[in-house]
């Protein structure tokens, strides 16, 4: 999400908002304020602000959530983390049956999501806002009576610092009443320009500006088919303008999708769902449609698809194609792209996962010294070559086979010597590995290289414990 | 413009350009092996091109073969991936290094399927092979197949040339009958410590049976 941010916070104010003084009568209010001049257009003496109060919120995304939903009532939505919202209502109340009827479709609205609100009504922003943290409901429409709604507030409501609320405990000020009669430029100095700006922007003496929230960016469309249709080529032929739709919208926003889904819906089945994940953000319509093609190809439908539904609800700002000079693998020339682009086709066919890297772990057991890792993008760098690493302080490790069985493969055995297709010739003395007694996974063998009949190299090991089982675990290739 | 000109002998050098005289000109990938890099028509292994190599079974030397050129494959400066695809055990990480492998550029692609690509109608195999031949994101690719036609072999040698990609191509022994596009085929037969090596095929090659005993052994 993305506030269009127009001022920041005065860090002593609790107020993510930036206040610019209407007028300029006192000297003491220019110099500090970090506002900004620019007002938004639609800000009219006549404004209705709705102030909630929020508890039993999730964090953040509760409330983001709920102000994506209240923007049914107004475009204008301010969020004020962490359990505020504010909406401008003037010019929606008609369409609502008035204030009353507003406020029961908002309250219903928080109760749709478990949220308990307090909700206050007045014409300036802050004000709203304070009378719904102190509690109170109020509903006043007209400047001239906000005053008396304030006066009467106490001065926690506001949340200012703990120290100017203990200087003005000590003044005697405990209500915003007392706050508002105090001389206003004794008041700045004494309690700081920030707090005086916070009053002005209270009653409306000066204007308050807020950022409006916008709701994440997403794309979801639908296609309705004029048939049912259950043959693939033709499911292709469909899906041809929803991906073009797709391609203009990401062109447009300057976005990538992360994770695209494709729904399939049928007449009385649930929807088939397949699903894209990417290993690059890609705003590449032709190629999205390319790898969604080879997931449609491998899927089986229950039934005849009535329509199409695509939805990318995770869009990132794509970052612009860079060219190299070099081609891939030549110079130093990267292959990035090469590389994201594979394990998307293999992923999109084989199945997400289908590509793995290798990686060590420090691990006697064979069978847990390795880890299957997310394949690392290709990017070129002057790395120094890495030491062998087949010796540990000049002792030189044990031969260990290029191939592992994915679980050791029991062995016939003679005279308590192994066989596999004939008699195995030993090769090596025996190495043993004893370990894992604390962690339940405990191991006791002795490993040797043998030969097989056929001159294949195996890896075999004895466990200690009786009955003296042979194990084949790996192939020396 | 002669032809002994140096910037015709530069475009000569184009591996997509073939000449009768060009083949020894050509330098490949040193296979870390003295006498088998004289056997060999560039000198090593080519670093363009699919190439075969036919064992009798599984395991018979095919792969310690390759570890001196993998290692030196992926430790280079500008190295790309080294794609295993569809290996028929678990590759060993730590057998891998010790050879000299930087893990960082080696990926596997699984051999197995989910249930739902079964009615896919050719194997995925080759289909995971040529799409990782022909990216341009890999340096090598290595791939066992049991069953082929020549049809798919030749795809795949023109996927390898098209991403500039060595494939390797582990087959069984049988496949020897069986005509090929790939610009250099092997034989291997495992020794007690080594492998006698038989060149079926490669441009300008020498012909003959060379036995090779791995390094410490």
């Amino acid at each position: 999400m993305r506030p269009n941010l127009i001022g920041s916070a005065d860090s002593t104010a609790d107020l993510p908002s930036a206040i610019a003084p209407a007028r300029t009568d006192s000297a003491a209010l220019h110099a500090p304020l970090r506002s900004v001049q620019r007002m938004p257009h639609t800000c009219s003496p006549n404004e209705l602000w709705a102030g909630l109060q929020l508890s039993g919120l999730e964090p953040v995304q509760g409330l983001e959530e709920l102000a994506t939903r209240a923007q049914r009532f107004t475009p204008r939505v301010s969020l004020v983390p962490p359990d505020g919202l504010l909406l401008e209502v003037a010019g929606s109340l008609h369409l609502f049956g008035g204030l009353s009827g507003l406020r029961t479709e908002l309250i219903g609205e928080c109760r749709h999501l478990q949220i308990r609100p307090v909700l206050a009504f007045a014409p300036t922003p802050l004000a709203a806002l304070t009378a719904a943290r102190a509690g109170e409901e109020p509903i006043v429409s007209d400047r001239a009576q906000l005053v008396g709604l304030l006066a009467a507030l106490p001065i926690s409501a506001l949340r200012w610092p703990e120290e100017t609320r203990a200087r003005l405990a000590r003044a005697g000020v405990r209500t915003i009443g007392a706050a508002l009669r105090l001389p206003r430029a004794g008041f700045a100095r004494r309690f700081g320009v920030a707090q005086l700006a916070t009053l002005d922007a209270l009653t409306g003496r000066a204007r308050e500006v807020r950022a409006t929230h916008r709701a994440p960016l997403r794309f979801r469309r639908r296609h309705e088919l004029e048939c049912e249709v259950s043959d693939h080529d033709r499911l292709r032929a469909a899906l041809e303008p929803l991906l073009a739709a797709l391609g203009v919208f990401l062109t447009t926003h300057q976005r990538g999708v992360a994770e695209l889904e494709c729904r399939l819906v049928h007449r009385s089945v649930p929807a088939t769902c397949c699903r894209l994940i990417l290993a690059a953000p890609c705003a590449d319509a032709q190629q999205l449609g390319a790898l969604l093609r080879e997931r449609l190809d491998s899927l089986q439908l229950p039934e005849p698809v009535r329509a199409f539904e695509l939805r990318a609800d995770q869009l990132l700002p794509q970052r612009s194609p860079r060219r190299g000079l070099w081609q891939p693998g030549e110079q130093g020339g990267e292959a990035r792209e090469e590389s994201e682009g594979l394990i998307d086709r293999l992923c999109a066919r084989l199945g997400p996962g289908a590509v793995h890297g290798l990686a060590l772990r420090a691990e006697h057991r064979p069978e847990s010294a390795w880890l299957a890792t997310t394949p690392p993008p290709i990017i070129a760098s002057s790395r120094v070559a890495v030491p062998r690493a087949n010796s540990v302080n000049g002792t030189p490790l044990a031969a260990r086979p290029l191939w592992l069985l994915p679980d050791p493969q029991p062995l016939a055995s003679q005279d308590g010597l192994p066989r596999r297709r004939g008699a195995l010739r030993l090769m090596s003395e025996p190495e043993r590995i004893e370990t894992g007694w604390w962690d339940g996974g405990e191991v006791a063998r002795d490993y040797y290289v043998a030969l097989d009949r056929h001159g294949v190299r195996l890896w075999i090991f004895r466990e200690r414990e009786s009955p003296h089982r042979w194990f084949l675990q790996g192939l020396f290739g | 413009m002669v032809v002994g000109d140096p910037k015709i002998t530069r475009l000569l050098e184009h591996p997509a350009i073939w000449r009768g005289r060009s083949a020894a000109q050509r330098v490949g990938l040193s296979t870390g092996f003295a006498a088998l890099d004289e056997h060999l028509p560039d000198k090593g292994w080519p670093r363009t091109g699919l190439i075969e190599i036919l064992v009798t079974r599984f395991g018979s030397g095919e792969l310690p073969l390759l570890m001196p050129a993998l290692a030196a494959l992926t430790s280079a400066a500008a190295a790309r991936w080294c794609v295993w695809v569809a290996p028929p055990l678990l590759p060993f990480a730590p057998a891998l290094v010790s050879c000299g492998v930087v893990l960082d550029r080696i990926a596997v692609v699984d051999g197995a399927l989910p249930r739902q690509d079964a009615g896919v109608r050719r194997g995925p195999g080759m289909w995971a092979l040529e799409q990782t031949l022909g990216s341009g994101a890999c340096d090598a690719v290595l791939g066992w197949v049991r069953q082929s036609k020549p049809r798919e072999i030749r795809r795949l040698q023109l996927a390898a040339e098209r991403g500039r990609t060595l494939g390797v191509l582990f087959r069984p022994q049988r496949a020897a009958r069986d005509s090929s596009a790939a610009v250099l085929r092997l034989s291997l037969e495992p020794l007690v410590a080594g492998v006698r090596l038989t060149l079926l095929k490669g441009r300008s090659a020498h012909r003959g049976v060379l036995e090779l005993s791995w390094p410490g052994s």
